[in-house]
């Protein structure tokens, strides 16, 4: 289901030959377009027996590629749900909308999810900015959120509350998956080229806590803004600090046209490139001369030796014309499995009572999908997922696109509740 | 002074591309007097299109006739919409263009796909050409050979040729062309056809330099409205001098405060405004 835009039909008795009646209507028209942006539509008639998840997901916009794969997760999951019998004998609904990845429209459309469409529970996001928007959100509306693909970590850290839970992990854990290995490989005198907003700022600050325990140097940053196409003057300033290696903490199509220029310049052979968080998403939209550096994946297809990984990709290929999953598509799975896990376990749909499960729950191995045991901790609702650590494959193709060197289980890399700010309170 | 010397030169080499895409919109405004917003649109459409036909013609094929198809797609725009909206208010081919962004945008990401595609240039043409202007490789030096052939091609076309000085001269007083027996309906396809070729040409080679993505017209494309307002709308040249500007303001900002990189062309553009309202190099009566 995804979003109506507003008939056309409607105002067609004025759509007469008149000019000036006419260009009431095209005014009419723009302003029902506004509104088509912002708005759902209503639907008069809901089915009042179907469990509804309300997925904020961007599918237009930097994020857009990002953002599909997390609503194809949660479709197959809602399929599979559905298929063994639904949630609490109900059958499970997904309401998708498109966010763009802006803040207050992603926030505005979340309120309408709830208060007309009545979804019991709230899924998705990709940009942090949005993620912190909504959860703060869910709070006020009081329904509980996963966020299936937003990473700053303050969302399971400072602003935490007993509403939201999060399935990817945090900037902090991004950072401290692949740092150990960045600066064996490449040193420790590091530039960083960072998105300026949430993700990007708090990932920097992980990476630079880290180094300067361990001895490195930051030589600086260069702040870019989401959605910026043109990296050629960053990569100026990178180059004259003349840095061991420099961090590229971009995410989607900004990664894709940083490693693009990266690789125009050839910097990859003057210094090391590499960064916190790569996904196939990104790296199958780059040249193959582009395709360098080392890494963290959060999720990676090929898992030889976990058990179901193999079936999982099989029906998601078979679903989605052969596309292998990615990331993005194990969040949203995940997203709505966690969902359907604790409604059935909590036997409810309150989010309360659903919160109060899910805070401790852990996740069967067939949606897990990592060789660790995945859990949502319980004092900061931040899932312990693990960080594939590894090395771009050099001359690879698609889907083999990336050497996993080192799984890093979550538990191991993760900050504690207390070091991120988190003082969880549950409800009475 | 090394840093502000690249910087310099990196802001002349996006300048150059900003009025690339500014001349094609400038034309439009000029004589079509209509405000393309769907100048983004064609220009990604025309990356897509290349694209695709690059395994069957090459780089240099797929530049060229990846403009073309897209010019003729403009003309057919040109013909059965826009036509229709001549000599109203501004506000109708606004919202018109404004809607053909949102129809090409989703168009290509249903055909294409939403995730960002690479498009591959010349290997020759990937190499730097020093070590240490590290930052002006061969693609650049060819968007700039490119960008400033059709700059001076466009200026003597208009100004040496038939169809050329009745465009410039329907840009000044499209009814007294008319009254002379100029074909106005047919001037206007060719100014806007002329129009949307630049942007293709503007959507290829920005495709080999930054990759793919549906919406990558809209971030290319305001930066060159930019450039118009303050080379003064109605003027090519203004234009091409309004490209360079913000080209190499907004590359020295970067050095010094990358922050204010993408403010520092907003705040040239409030500057001009203020102090001379039709832009550097604007005539009077265009627009008013």
């Amino acid at each position: 289901m995804t979003d109506k835009k507003h008939p056309s039909g409607q105002n067609h008795q004025d759509d007469q030959s008149s000019p000036v009646s006419r260009r009431t209507f095209l005014k009419a028209g723009a302003a029902l377009t506004a509104a088509g942006t912002l708005g759902l539509g209503t639907r008069a008639a809901q089915a009042a027996d179907k469990v509804r998840i309300g997925v904020l997901n961007p599918s237009t916009g930097t994020y857009a590629e990002l953002g599909k794969n997390q609503t194809r997760g949660a479709q197959m999951a809602a399929a599979e749900i559905n298929g063994s019998g639904g949630v609490l004998g109900r059958e499970l609904e997904l309401i998708v909308t498109d966010t763009a990845s802006k803040t207050g429209l992603a926030v505005s459309k979340a309120h309408q999810l709830v208060s007309q469409h009545g979804v019991h529970f709230l899924q998705g996001t990709v940009s942090s900015a949005v993620s912190e928007a909504i959860e703060q959100a869910s709070k006020d509306m009081g329904t509980l959120f996963v966020d299936s693909g937003g990473h700053a970590t303050p969302v399971t850290g400072k602003y935490c509350n007993w509403s939201t839970f999060r399935v990817c992990t945090t900037t902090y854990m991004l950072a401290a998956g692949i740092a150990d290995t960045l600066m064996k490989k490449y040193g420790k005198r590091w530039y960083f080229l960072t998105p300026n907003y949430a993700f990007g700022l708090t990932e920097q600050a992980a990476f630079e806590s880290i180094l300067k325990a361990n001895g490195g140097t930051v030589l600086g940053s260069a702040l870019a803004p989401l959605g910026t196409t043109d990296f050629s003057s960053y990569l100026i300033q990178a180059q004259a600090a003349k840095p061991d290696c420099l961090i590229i903490l971009q995410a989607g199509d900004d990664l894709v046209h940083a490693l693009t220029q990266v690789n125009q310049f050839g910097l990859q052979h003057k210094f090391g490139v590499a960064g916190g968080m790569m996904e196939l998403e990104v790296l199958k939209a780059l040249p193959e001369s582009a395709r360098v550096g080392a890494w963290s994946f959060e999720w990676w297809w090929n898992q030889p030796n976990t058990p179901h990984v193999k079936n999982f990709v099989d029906s998601y290929r078979k679903r989605y014309n052969g596309e292998y999953p990615t990331a993005r598509s194990w969040f949203g799975y995940v997203a709505t499995h966690s969902i359907a896990q604790g409604a059935t376990e909590a036997k409810s749909l309150d989010a309360k009572k659903v919160a109060r499960v899910m805070g401790g729950m852990e996740l069967p191995p067939e949606v897990g999908l990592e060789p660790a045991t995945l859990k949502f901790r319980a004092d900061d609702h931040q899932l312990m997922a693990g960080i594939f650590a590894g090395e771009v494959k050099s001359g690879g193709s698609y889907p083999d696109l990336f050497n996993v060197l080192n799984y890093e289980p979550g538990a191991s890399i993760a900050q504690s509740a207390a070091q991120k700010g988190c003082h969880m309170s549950m409800p009475s | 002074m090394e840093l502000l010397l690249f910087n310099v030169l990196n802001g002349l080499l996006l300048g150059v591309f900003y009025a690339l895409m500014a001349m094609g919109l400038s034309l439009i405004l000029g004589l079509n007097r209509i405000i393309n917003f769907a100048h983004g649109g064609f220009l990604a459409l025309a990356g897509y299109l290349a694209y695709t036909l690059l395994p069957y013609l090459g780089f240099f094929g797929a530049l060229i006739v990846a403009p073309l198809l897209t010019a003729v797609l403009g003309v057919l725009v040109e013909r059965f919409l826009i036509r229709r909206l001549y000599g109203r208010d501004p506000l109708f081919s606004l919202l018109l263009t404004f809607g053909l962004v949102l129809i090409m945008e989703d168009m290509i990401r249903t055909v294409w796909g939403a995730q960002g595609l690479p498009l591959q240039t010349p290997a020759i043409l990937q190499s730097a050409l020093s070590q240490t202007y590290f930052f002006i490789t061969g693609y650049r030096v060819l968007i700039l050979a490119i960008a400033v052939a059709f700059s001076i091609g466009l200026l003597l076309f208009l100004r040496y040729t038939k169809v050329g000085l009745r465009i410039l001269a329907g840009a000044s007083d499209l009814d007294t062309i008319a009254a002379l027996g100029v074909n106005i309906y047919q001037l206007r396809a060719i100014s806007f056809a002329a129009g949307i070729f630049l942007a293709g040409i503007a959507g290829v080679l920005a495709a080999g330099w930054q990759g793919l993505t549906p919406q990558m017209g809209d971030a290319l494309i305001m930066p060159s409205f930019v450039a118009i307002i303050v080379g003064g709308v109605g003027s090519l040249l203004g234009s091409l001098l309004g490209g360079l500007l913000i080209g190499v303001a907004s590359g020295v900002t970067s050095a010094f405060y990358p922050q204010a990189s993408q403010l520092v062309i907003y705040l040239i553009m409030a500057l001009v405004l203020a102090i001379r309202p039709r832009g550097l190099l604007g005539k009077k009566g265009v627009f008013e």
